[in-house]
């Protein structure tokens, strides 16, 4: 699905040159669930806000589905992105004036989705993960736990190719970490294509397969058997 | 997408209850004040604009000429002859009508009499001005000589109805005049305004004076409708010599004025429109404009003082597939519902401050609900002001990268957004420190006149119209007067002492040349008692005295008059006057009869016992004022039982002089306050702002060893800073601006330093105990749960 080569990116300020990404070569299969790792600064979250469009990289080439994207201008990598792609982040980032559904509801209205439609997508996700009681509260009235599945729900809502998350335990204490995982993985099994940004080896072991990347470099790429035999 | 978006808005107004109130307060009060000076300006605007064809409707004026053939004056009034004739000769005259200067005479009806205002007018003025029939035929209403027109609420007043169609009313006491028609109330943005308007032929009838076709007895107005195809330039080039035709070797040259034009534009100099009011309407405007850009310059500020926590919003959004239009539309949204939500707040404001506005400036100011106009006026109001204050912050806020916002937030603050925010507040303040300084300069300036020395004694004098048996009766009425001890002298006179009323020209004394005879003095005709009652001081001779037989024939002139003059020995001196030789009895020293704020003209005070119209008296200062009122005013209406009986204290019309000067220091004085509480409001919301951003700072400062006061300082300097540019800027403008207003007056004060650094000092004041307050609250705080935060 994904096939990423040469990538660079460099951050420039006044008085020095960081190397963030230093010619990464990588690639993610459909249906995948794929783990980023490594210590802070490696350029994992860089790389991870490459593939979801939001930053860009001085050079390399970025395929999706056969699509060259870095060629792609603001607008059309803009379309791009909320036709495709979701978004988990750590740090939930829900809009704190807008109730859950509305929360949920906000990407289908940027897709242009009509109204009923909308009505049934958002009830139909919001069953799913089993926050039904929470639709007319505001993000400030609930548990971690219960932001980031608002958050899953959010990216999940227009059915997206791809899911990218960035540390999405982070913020939450074990027990609703290891539910916001078992949800990743639920997803996963019914077929989203996921890439995960994680400093935790208990949260990779739940994926397919793990980057390692240091320095801007991949260093190493291991498989996890029994997740993978799974998916076989 | 525009539902959720006004929900954001709704919701976030609710959520920051602080910064929505300093928002919409802000915005209310500099909505509420633009809205009210722009319904002073559209009532002045439209002053005089009610003529049925406003556009070729013009009034005849008049240009006299002086000594050395310059234009020295430019009256509004003509001759008698002047509206037939054009109507006569001239064939783009439509219509042309005279017109009387309004006056109150004595009308009565159902047995009770008032003094209401009323004018005389040939039957055209129907065709000219567009009054509103309530009853009665507009075509005729005034042919009839004895007829007369009445405005409802004179109607109400006499009979209690309006109905009063062919019912008959008493004017002076002496003839029936037919009701013909019964108008609506004439606006009060009209200067040709009256109680009840009767027809020239019954003025002919009853004096004189006006039925004698005089060239020069220039006392009329002469309205004309002309042809809108005439050239009006030309008319004025072809009747430039319409005296010298005539055989009249006299330097008047009539010419038409826009009549609309007169109440903007009525300043002349060598018969040029030279502006007029209109200054000050511009002045209003520039007002209401700065007062509302105050208001929007805070919106923008508290916006992207806020935008911290407003760019996660926008990050995700733009995550999410938000275009930046979309974002742009939604701050827009925001700034436009809360402009909507002050409007409504403006117009409660508005209306509970009218009726004292009203009071405070004399006039009648008023919203019309029903209208049109001043529906789309406010709508236009809300869009520019929402726009104008929402789009600094939508275009900044919808700039943001999301990814520069999620990787760590202290980015988010450019260095071009903190110092374009130091401008906006310098801007601001610099605007209402000028109003301030404006405002003590104008008030300086009125107490310069009020203080100037006015010539005779103010206090204790009062006076009242002789009417109706007080002319016959006047030796009786002084000599009960006196008996009561009510007043200790009294004076009858032509003219009141507190105008400029009457002048005379063709005046001539030893050694005066053929020129001299166009030199106009002012004339004031009196009998006994003039020096004694009014206090004036006597430079040389004396007062008119009965114990000279030869005083009927005397003048009193004043210094200037006697400078004008020439003389060395004035008294005894015989000078041609009114076409009468006239004897020089006394000098006085010039007293201020006109304007307050421009030298004084020479004064010729003439004995005349036929030539009267007032009576002054000085009250005696051993009883209450109260008392001796009461008492002169029982004498009075013995004598004259049909009139109304109506004293007034010479000192208040005196301070009427001044009114204009007064409203304009009322309004910059409230405009300039408004400012700067707003001005400081805006501060207040930065400053709680910047301590909410620095709470982290401030909790490590605090740890460390820092004191309070340090950290208050530490708050407060930056925005001190911001406010002494403004004043660094502020003073030199305001210095110009009003040492320019001052030299349009004669007599001026200066520009004084001490008020300008008070005002200074005052505005420091003011904005440190604004700031203060958020920095001490700040620097309170507990250091733990400031540094728990995040």
């Amino acid at each position: 699905m994904i096939k990423i080569e040469n990538l660079e990116k460099v951050y420039k300020t006044e008085e020095i040159e960081t190397t963030a990404l230093n010619g990464i070569n990588m690639h993610v299969k459909t249906g995948e669930f794929v783990s980023i790792m490594g210590p802070s600064g490696c350029g994992k979250s860089t790389l991870l806000n490459v593939m979801g469009l939001l930053d860009k990289p001085e050079s390399g080439s970025y395929k999706f589905l056969e699509t060259e994207l870095l060629t792609m201008n603001d607008k059309q990598r803009s379309n791009f992105r909320k036709q495709n792609m979701g978004f988990v982040f750590q740090n939930f980032n829900l809009i704190d004036e807008l109730t859950v559904f509305e929360n949920i509801e906000l990407p289908l209205i940027y897709n242009k989705v009509p109204a009923t439609e909308r009505k049934r997508l958002v009830n139909e996700i919001i069953e799913r993960m089993n926050i039904v009681n929470r639709s007319g509260h505001f993000p400030q009235q609930l548990s971690g736990g219960q932001q980031q599945r608002v958050a899953v729900a959010r990216a999940l809502v227009t059915k997206p190719k791809l899911v990218l998350a960035d540390e999405p335990t982070g913020n939450l204490d074990s027990s609703h970490g290891n539910e916001v995982m078992e949800l990743l993985c639920e997803l996963n099994e019914q077929g989203t294509t996921i890439v995960m940004v994680t400093h935790s080896s208990h949260d990779a072991s739940f994926s397919n397969r793990i980057i390692n990347l240091k320095d801007g470099h991949v260093i190493s790429e291991k498989i996890n058997k029994s997740r993978t035999e799974e998916l076989i | 997408m525009f539902k959720l978006n006004f929900k954001i808005a709704l919701r976030n107004i609710w959520k920051n209850k602080t910064s929505s109130l300093i928002n919409i307060s802000g915005l209310a009060i500099g909505l509420a004040a633009c809205l009210m000076l722009l319904l002073y300006v559209s009532y002045e605007w439209n002053f005089d604009k009610q003529s049925k064809d406003d556009a070729n409707t013009y009034q005849v004026m008049m240009n006299h000429r002086g000594v050395d053939g310059q234009i020295t004056e430019t009256g509004q009034s003509t001759s008698n002859v002047i509206a037939p004739l054009f109507k006569q000769k001239y064939s783009w005259v439509k219509t042309s009508a005279r017109l009387s200067w309004a006056a109150p005479y004595l009308v009565s009806a159902n047995h009770i009499g008032f003094k209401k205002t009323g004018a005389f007018a040939d039957p055209g003025i129907l065709d000219i001005f567009n009054y509103t029939f309530i009853y009665g035929d507009e075509r005729t209403a005034l042919n009839a000589p004895n007829s007369v027109i009445i405005t409802e609420s004179t109607a109400r007043l006499f009979f209690g109805t309006t109905d009063v169609l062919n019912k008959s009313i008493r004017f002076q006491n002496a003839l029936d005049l037919k009701i013909t028609g019964v108008i609506r109330d004439l606006p009060a943005n009209m200067s040709r305004s009256f109680d009840y308007l009767m027809p020239w032929s019954f003025y002919e009838s009853r004096f004189d004076w006006a039925k004698k076709p005089n060239w020069q007895n220039y006392s009329f107005t002469t309205l004309l409708k002309i042809d809108p195809q005439t050239n009006v330039d030309q008319i004025n080039s072809s009747i430039k010599d319409l005296y010298l035709q005539n055989g009249l070797k006299l330097k008047v040259e009539p010419y038409l004025f826009r009549y609309s034009k007169l109440h903007l534009y009525g300043n002349f100099v060598n018969g040029i429109s030279t502006g007029g009011s209109i200054t000050q309407l511009r002045l209003f405007m520039g007002l209401a404009i700065g007062i509302l850009l105050i208001a929007c310059i805070n919106f923008m500020n508290m916006a992207t003082a806020k935008s911290e926590k407003r760019a996660k919003e926008v990050g995700i959004k733009k995550t999410i597939g938000a275009t930046r239009s979309s974002l742009i539309s939604q701050f827009l949204m925001e700034s436009l519902v809360l402009t909507l939500l002050a409007a409504v707040f403006a117009v409660v404001l508005i209306e509970m401050c009218l009726p004292f506005f009203n009071h405070l400036l004399g006039i009648e100011l008023g919203i019309n609900y029903s209208g049109a106009s001043i529906w789309l006026g406010l709508l236009a109001v809300v869009l520019v002001t929402g726009l104008i204050a929402g789009s600094y912050p939508a275009f900044y806020l919808s700039s943001f990268n999301p990814v520069q916002i999620f990787r760590k937030r202290s980015q988010s603050k450019g260095i071009l957004s903190v110092s374009l925010r130091q401008v906006l507040v310098v801007g601001q303040f610099s605007f209402a420190v000028i109003l301030i300084i404006a405002t003590t300069v104008i008030y300086q300036q009125i107490q310069f006149i009020k203080n100037r020395p006015v010539g005779y004694q103010i206090n204790n004098l009062v006076e009242m119209e002789q009417d109706g048996e007080l002319y016959a009766k006047f030796e009786l009425l002084r000599s009960k007067l006196l008996e009561s001890g009510a007043v200790s002298s009294v004076l009858q006179s032509s003219t009141t002492i507190t105008r400029e009323l009457s002048s005379i020209a063709r005046c001539a004394w030893p050694g005066s040349s053929e020129d001299d005879k166009l030199r106009n003095f002012n004339t004031i005709a009196t009998t006994y008692g003039f020096v004694k009652t009014t206090g004036i001081k006597l430079l040389y001779g004396r007062d008119f005295s009965p114990k000279f037989a030869s005083d009927t024939n005397g003048i009193l002139i004043s210094h200037s008059a006697m400078k004008v003059m020439n003389m060395k020995n004035p008294i005894g001196q015989v000078v041609f006057h009114d076409g009468d030789k006239a004897v020089i009895v006394g000098v006085f020293e010039d007293f201020i009869l006109g304007s307050p704020f421009s030298t004084e003209k020479p004064l010729i005070i003439h004995f005349n016992k036929e030539w009267s119209g007032i009576v002054t008296m000085r009250l005696n200062p051993g009883h209450p004022a109260a008392e001796n009122i009461a008492a002169i005013e029982k004498i009075v209406k013995q004598i004259n039982p049909a009139y109304p009986v109506n004293v007034t204290f010479v000192d208040e019309l005196y301070a009427k002089k001044l009114t204009e000067q007064r409203r304009l220091g009322i309004l910059s004085n409230l405009f300039g306050g408004l400012a700067i509480f707003i001005s400081c409001l805006g501060l207040f919301g930065l400053a709680s702002y910047s301590a909410e951003q620095r709470t982290k700072e401030i909790g490590v400062r605090k740890v460390l060893g820092a004191s309070v006061s340090s950290l208050m300082r530490l708050l407060s300097f930056s925005f001190l800073k911001m406010v002494g540019i403004a004043i660094i800027i502020s003073i030199p403008v305001a210095n110009y601006i009003m040492s320019n207003w001052l030299k349009s007056f004669e007599f001026h004060t200066s520009v004084n330093w001490v008020v300008i650094l008070l005002a200074a000092a005052g505005t420091i004041g003011i904005a440190l105990f604004t700031v203060s307050f958020q920095a001490y609250k700040a620097a309170k705080a507990n250091p733990v749960e400031a540094l728990k935060y995040e």
